[in-house]
């Protein structure tokens, strides 16, 4: 009765968020240069990308059109890799002189010392590192000797600043799932307060390596660790916000599923695009800064994000979660969008099925 | 005004105050932290000109800026209500006639503050 009046309540929620809109979390991919060739890289990234960097200006023209900034609102430096760039320390800065805070996600490759007092010197407060498993398995999906001493570093220094909300993310694959223990056990005794895990979804490089995809079976395994140890509050971990994963909904995160790209996150990206997570397909971009009035954009158009009905289609047509679910994270439709790329629902209860069977 | 009732009533219904302690599924944390702006401005007590070169360095953490040719810093740290700088001559050739110098600030409130600070001659 309380779970389904929750529920109930959030659907409500949900519904009035997408009509405010209020753009909290605005992600700038502020170069697509990268100093890692990593084997799962959704976004193609490469060392001699085909953009250059978007200059700093071009960025704060754009966010200049913002009126009312809402409470709390941050930018999200995203690449490729944010620290290839010399002036993002000037880029913080700026933001700040605004009113508005900032945040990064990076590889760890570049962050040393140095590196990380000059940003918190220039007032950033948040940041996400990846760490992909043990030093073998992390090396491997980073496709570079060196990463894991690297990451380990920018992460024991990222841990000892109580300024950052600092949070270790972990793509799970085939190679690290049998070592999430030895992960949690490793960032730990790190002092890391948070770990977020989510799996790989099969766009860019990640779609040619069977090696980086959780089977169905695999992936359930996930969703039990996650339960399992979150009860112990040694660290706060949970299941990335990527998909709607049904009966463990209240079990592996704070909240329910809820997509929130374009409804109260943004994104600028490389090409002057104005879109929303930078990971969901391109052609969903609503203008162009280049060309239109980024708030305008942001406050008039993105219909497709606010009003997910057209994802009524394919598996999610007659699906009954679907008015939790509402056609799971934006980043699973591609190419003709006529269907879901990746059901997290339906992964669960087919192996469910299968194991009731076998009992 | 009307739309944050409604939000308010809704984050009550639902039982939960994590409902907008969101992240992007590829983003970073929400910063909910809070911090301070320091600024200020180093000069010789003597001449009374700019000492370019100063390291400023907050005792708590790895933070320190170098003053510029104006004597000027400025960075962000963990905002706290009280807050120990330390001024020292890290160039050993042009300010070595000066003596480092301990500040402690108590009762701090303000977002933002100004130092300035007069290095006396040892």
């Amino acid at each position: 009765m309380i779970s389904s009046l929750k529920r109930y309540a959030f659907r409500k929620f949900k519904t009035a968020e997408a009509e405010i809109h209020e753009l909290n979390y605005l992600f700038w991919e502020c170069t697509t240069r990268c100093n890692l060739n990593c084997i799962h890289c959704g976004s193609d990234c490469s060392k001699d990308s085909v953009y250059r960097d978007m200059p700093a200006d071009d960025f704060f023209r754009a966010i200049d059109t913002i009126k009312d900034i809402p409470q709390n609102f941050t930018v999200v430096f995203t690449g490729g890799e944010p620290l290839l760039r010399n002036d993002l320390e000037f880029c913080g800065k700026e933001l700040r002189k605004r009113g508005f805070k900032w945040s990064m996600v990076t590889n760890g490759h570049l962050y040393d010392e140095q590196r990380h007092i000059s940003l918190l010197n220039a007032g950033i407060g948040a940041l996400t590192i990846s760490l992909d498993g043990l030093k073998e398995s992390h090396n491997w999906l980073r496709n570079n000797t060196k990463s894991f001493e690297k990451v380990v570093n920018a992460i024991e220094l990222a841990a000892s600043s109580n300024r950052i909300n600092f949070d270790v993310v972990t793509c799970v694959n085939q190679k690290n799932l049998k070592e999430l223990g030895q992960i949690r056990d490793l960032l730990i005794s790190k002092n890391v307060k948070a770990w977020r895990l989510f799996t790989i979804i099969p766009i860019g490089r990640a779609a040619q390596n069977p090696d980086l995809l959780l089977t169905d079976h695999q992936f359930l395994e996930l969703m039990n660790f996650i339960t399992d140890h979150r009860k112990n509050k040694e660290i706060d971990m949970k299941f990335s916000c990527e998909g709607y994963v049904g009966k463990y909904e209240p079990l592996v995160r704070d909240s329910y599923f809820f997509c929130r790209a374009g409804i109260n996150i943004g994104s600028v990206l490389i090409d002057g695009s104005i879109s929303a997570c930078p990971n969901i397909d391109r052609s969903f971009s609503q203008g162009n800064i280049y060309t239109d009035n980024f708030y305008e954009v942001w406050q008039n158009r993105f219909q497709p994000f606010r009003n997910r009905e057209w994802t009524k289609i394919g598996q999610c047509e007659n699906c009954k979660e679907y008015k939790d679910c509402q056609g799971n994270g934006l980043h699973n439709w591609h190419g003709n969008k006529q269907n879901v790329l990746v059901c997290h629902h339906k992964k669960i209860e087919k192996t469910a099925t299968i194991l009731n069977k076998t009992k | 005004m009307k739309r944050n009732w409604i939000r308010t009533i809704i984050k009550g219904l639902s039982f939960t105050s994590v409902m907008f302690v969101f992240q992007a599924c590829y983003g970073t944390p929400q910063d909910y932290g809070l911090d301070i702006l320091v600024e200020g401005q180093v000069k010789s007590k003597t001449s009374g000109l700019p000492l370019k070169g100063i390291k400023v360095s907050e005792s708590h953490n790895l933070q320190h800026e170098i003053t510029d040719e104006n004597g000027k810093f400025s960075f962000y740290t963990e905002f706290r209500d009280s807050l120990s700088f330390q001024f020292q001559n890290v160039d050993s050739v042009q300010n070595s006639q000066y003596a480092d110098k301990d500040t402690l600030l108590t009762g701090i409130a303000d977002s933002r503050l100004f130092l300035a600070i007069m290095m006396e001659e040892k």
